[in-house]
């Protein structure tokens, strides 16, 4: 049962009456009017559990851009359903509109649309849909909620996709110098060919060329199939929010941006999420499939409010990667966090991969050691260099390890850590 | 109802809402209705209820037994329904027998709406009685019987206590005319009263002055006020010694019609009412108005107060501000006052900053650094040994200090 503002009004209409009439009678009289009116426009309001409510809305959608849903209702009853109908969303996202008026006779259907915008990467579970019929006074009617359920399942926004064409394209500078047969680190043994002149006489294949009439050269190109394992780390330090966005979704940003390069350029990618257990997983995908699975699979991971298990980190690497590779740890480069799990257990990993380790850095502590304001500025200064010295000795320490550093701020983070593999890969380190 | 199956037969149209294309993947068939019934509904919103009903239920039926008459005896001295010995249950029972019809009050509205000419006004003690009742008491109609009633008496009547010490049991004898007195002849515990002029006093103590008794009757304004020193003659335990119960029947047996106003503190009476209320002055229709416009204000509550379906929760992640640790480090070392700390931070800051940018190793030793430092800003080498590797600062002052100058040394040596 709920009234509308048309009931309201039928009281207010009371007031003039009793001004005619004063009496308290005529009020009870009016009062008991409006009471019967409206219990009377809600018997004959047709019933919201008489309708047929569906709902279809995309099953994933990129966060940021919008996806419609779609919700159809059918008057299944035998009376016209005038009604207000909410499609319910969690707040994050923005539903336009929420509401809809629906005027259906018996027997027909209708489809309302919302534009769905979510602002939060992750599953999001649509909530009930409420119907409010009104009758045909439209002074009051029925309500009742319908589970019809919903996911919508929103990907990362991936912005640092913009970042992909150039460093695709230096990739192909890499393809492009294997052409001119310069036989170095990071290279491989492509083909052989007929010389033309201009060819390095050093890449003469002589045994070829001794089997063949013709003078024979070694073409190269940049190492492929390498494996290529890079690690989130979902523990509390991804928790933190560094310029209104948690470290995480930094780590996310990059991790997708080196999956699509490496993918692009032949290497084969594990995606491994990891705390205490692991949070998303994607192995042995390839090519077309890859990127699709990887959004997905990183969609639902959010940071947990635990220590990363960092032996547990390496046990599931080894199992991963048999073969030497390149293990890309997104972490935060926390002095405190690093001495208790990391360091202890890094020199396995270093032994038989390369280890890189990327870091979101916070523009807020650089910008505490440099202020000078008044007398609490300056402690906050010396507090933020006293942390900037441990994590340099903490860095420090894990290059003696073999550890490859990277920090950078969260925007520039997924475009460092494309161009440290292309370095690592012109280097021939993979 | 097969509405799922029927789904598909019937006419859909775009709605009015309608923006783009056709949305995405159906998850299942249509949901019709929420799986209750008006049954399920009810027996939902009984079991829901049904303690809060038990609660109003409960609620109801004690304040229907707060309702009902009070018990018949009370313990308030001097109380017409108290049959201990402080009581006057027993006085009161005779007078009814009588024929005297007895309204037994404690609160000072009842007994200015029963008293008239005609009427005996008997105030038992005075204890609490207030300002406003003493002044409204003024002005009432009927005969006043005062008992035990010493600054009522004093001030209706000009007849003070002499608070003499008196022996309860001595025997009084009437000494004076009054035909109330002279029926009773002696009474037992009176109390001593000083009678002023023009009144008749009767049962004087054995060496009291002539204005002087237990029991005093004067007329003040044409209203005849009698005084009686000591509540204890009427009460249950002394009504039945010598002539006590005599007068006490005379006294309160003069009209058909008696008030029993026995004061209480709890009484909310505030003074006569006056003529002029607020509402008094407001035409007749406003009190319906505001019925009315009550009812206006619940239709609109219970309009707005539907919620179109319940409220959407979300998880929300854990937010952890970056620079929350080095603030509240830096806020330990102010608190601390770790004034040592914090300038060794900044130095070891600048030091470090200072040896990348000359190219030094990190672990250059100190004095090779500030050698280096010193030919690169071009100052006294104390100068800057004093800078990097000097004593704490003492004061805030100093610390701040310290840095602005490691500042300045840093700038010198990147300008170079």
């Amino acid at each position: 049962m709920a009234v509308t503002w048309r009931a309201v009004l039928l009281a207010a209409i009371g007031v003039p009456v009793v001004l005619v009439v004063p009496a308290t009678g005529t009020v009870l009289i009016w009062a008991v009017l409006v009471v019967l009116a409206c219990g009377l426009d809600a018997a004959l309001a047709a019933s919201p559990r008489r309708v047929g409510v569906q709902r279809a809305v995309p099953r994933s959608v990129r966060l940021g851009e919008p996806a419609t849903d779609v919700v159809t209702l059918t008057n299944v009853g035998s009376r016209r359903l005038r009604a207000l109908v909410r499609d319910a969303w969690p707040p994050s996202v923005d539903t336009q509109p929420a509401r809809h008026e629906v005027d259906l006779p018996p027997g027909e259907a209708v489809r309302v649309r919302s534009v769905l915008r979510p602002s939060r990467r992750g599953d999001s579970i649509a909530d009930l849909v409420t119907i409010r019929t009104v009758g045909p006074l439209r002074l009051a009617g029925r309500q009742a909620s319908i589970d019809v359920p919903a996911r919508l399942r929103v990907l990362p926004a991936f912005a640092s996709r913009r970042h992909l064409p150039s460093r695709l394209a230096r990739l192909r500078e890499l393809d492009g110098r294997a052409a001119v047969q310069v036989r170095g680190a990071g290279t491989e043994f492509d083909s052989l060919r007929e010389y033309v002149i201009g060819d390095d006489v050093r890449s003469i294949d002589w045994r070829a060329t001794a089997r063949r009439a013709d003078v024979v050269v070694r073409t190269w190109r940049p190492e492929r199939d390498r494996r290529v394992m890079i690690v989130l780390d979902t523990g509390r330090t991804a928790a933190v929010r560094v310029l209104d966005a948690p470290r995480i979704d930094a780590s996310i940003e990059a991790t997708l941006l080196l999956a699509a390069l490496a993918n692009h350029a032949g290497d084969r990618i594990d995606v491994l999420a990891y705390d205490r257990r692991v949070r998303a997983r994607v192995a042995g995908m390839a090519g077309a499939r890859l990127m699709p699975a990887v959004a997905d699979q990183l969609s639902g991971v959010h940071a947990e409010l635990v220590e990363t298990d960092w032996p547990g980190v390496v046990a599931q690497v080894r199992e991963r990667l048999s073969q030497r590779g390149l293990v890309v740890l997104l972490t935060a480069l926390e002095p405190a966090a690093v001495e208790q799990g990391l360091l202890g257990v890094v020199g396995g990993l270093t032994q038989h991969h390369q280890v890189v380790l990327a870091s979101v850095l916070d523009p807020e502590v650089e910008a505490l050691a440099r202020d000078r304001s008044d007398v609490t500025a300056v402690f906050d200064a010396a507090a933020a260099e006293r942390a900037g010295l441990e994590r340099a000795a903490v860095a420090m320490r894990l290059r003696q390890r073999g550890v490859e550093l990277l920090e950078a701020l969260p925007d520039d983070l997924a475009p460092r850590l494309a161009d440290t593999y292309l370095a690592l890969k012109a280097a021939g380190r993979l | 109802m097969s509405a799922a199956g029927a789904g598909s037969a019937f006419v859909v149209t775009d709605g009015p809402t309608s923006s783009g294309g056709p949305g995405g993947a159906t998850d299942g068939g249509p949901v019709v209705g929420d799986g209750t019934s008006a049954r399920s509904r009810a027996a939902h919103r009984w079991r829901r209820s049904r303690v809060l009903i038990g609660a109003g239920v409960l609620v109801v039926l004690v304040g229907l037994l707060a309702l009902l008459p009070e018990p018949r005896t009370s313990q308030t001295p001097l109380a017409p329904d108290n049959p201990s010995g402080t009581g006057a249950m027993a006085v009161a029972e005779i007078l009814r027998r009588e024929g005297v019809s007895i309204t037994y009050t404690q609160r000072f509205a009842d007994v200015e709406a029963h008293a008239r000419d005609g009427v005996t006004v008997a105030v038992f003690g005075d204890y609490a009685l207030g300002e406003a009742q003493l002044e409204a008491m003024d002005d009432l109609s009927g005969d006043l019987v005062l008992i035990g009633a010493t600054y009522a008496s004093g001030t209706l009547a000009g007849i003070e206590t002499t608070w003499a010490v008196t022996d309860p049991d001595e025997v009084l004898a009437a000494r004076c005319d009054d035909p109330d007195a002279v029926a009773a002849g002696t009474i037992t515990r009176a109390g001593a009263l000083h009678a002023p002029a023009g009144a008749t006093v009767c049962f004087p103590a054995a060496d009291a002055a002539a204005d002087e008794g237990a029991y005093v009757d004067v007329s003040v304004d044409g209203r005849r006020i009698t005084v009686l020193g000591d509540p204890a003659m009427l009460t249950n335990a002394h009504l039945t010694e010598e002539g006590n119960a005599a007068l006490a029947l005379r006294m309160l047996g003069r009209h058909t019609e008696l008030v029993w106003y026995v004061p209480s503190w709890d009484d909310p009476y505030q003074g006569a009412t006056t003529e002029d209320e607020p509402t008094a002055s407001m035409p007749p229709w406003v009190d319906a108005l505001a019925w009315q416009l009550l009812l206006v204000v619940v239709v609109t509550a219970v309009w707005q107060g539907r919620r179109m379906g319940r409220l959407v929760t979300e998880p929300l992640p854990v937010v952890v501000r970056a620079g929350e640790a080095v603030r509240g480090r830096g806020r330990l070392y102010r608190r601390s006052r770790a004034r040592g700390h914090a300038a060794a931070a900044l130095r070891a800051g600048a030091a470090s900053r200072i040896a990348e940018r000359l190219g030094l190793p990190r672990s250059a030793p100190a004095p090779l650094l500030v050698d280096v430092a010193a030919r690169a800003c071009g100052w006294p080498a104390a100068d800057v040994e004093h800078l990097l590797y000097g004593p704490p600062p003492t004061d805030d002052d100093g610390l701040a200090r310290l840095a602005r100058d490691l500042d300045h040394l840093e700038s010198e040596v990147h300008r170079s």
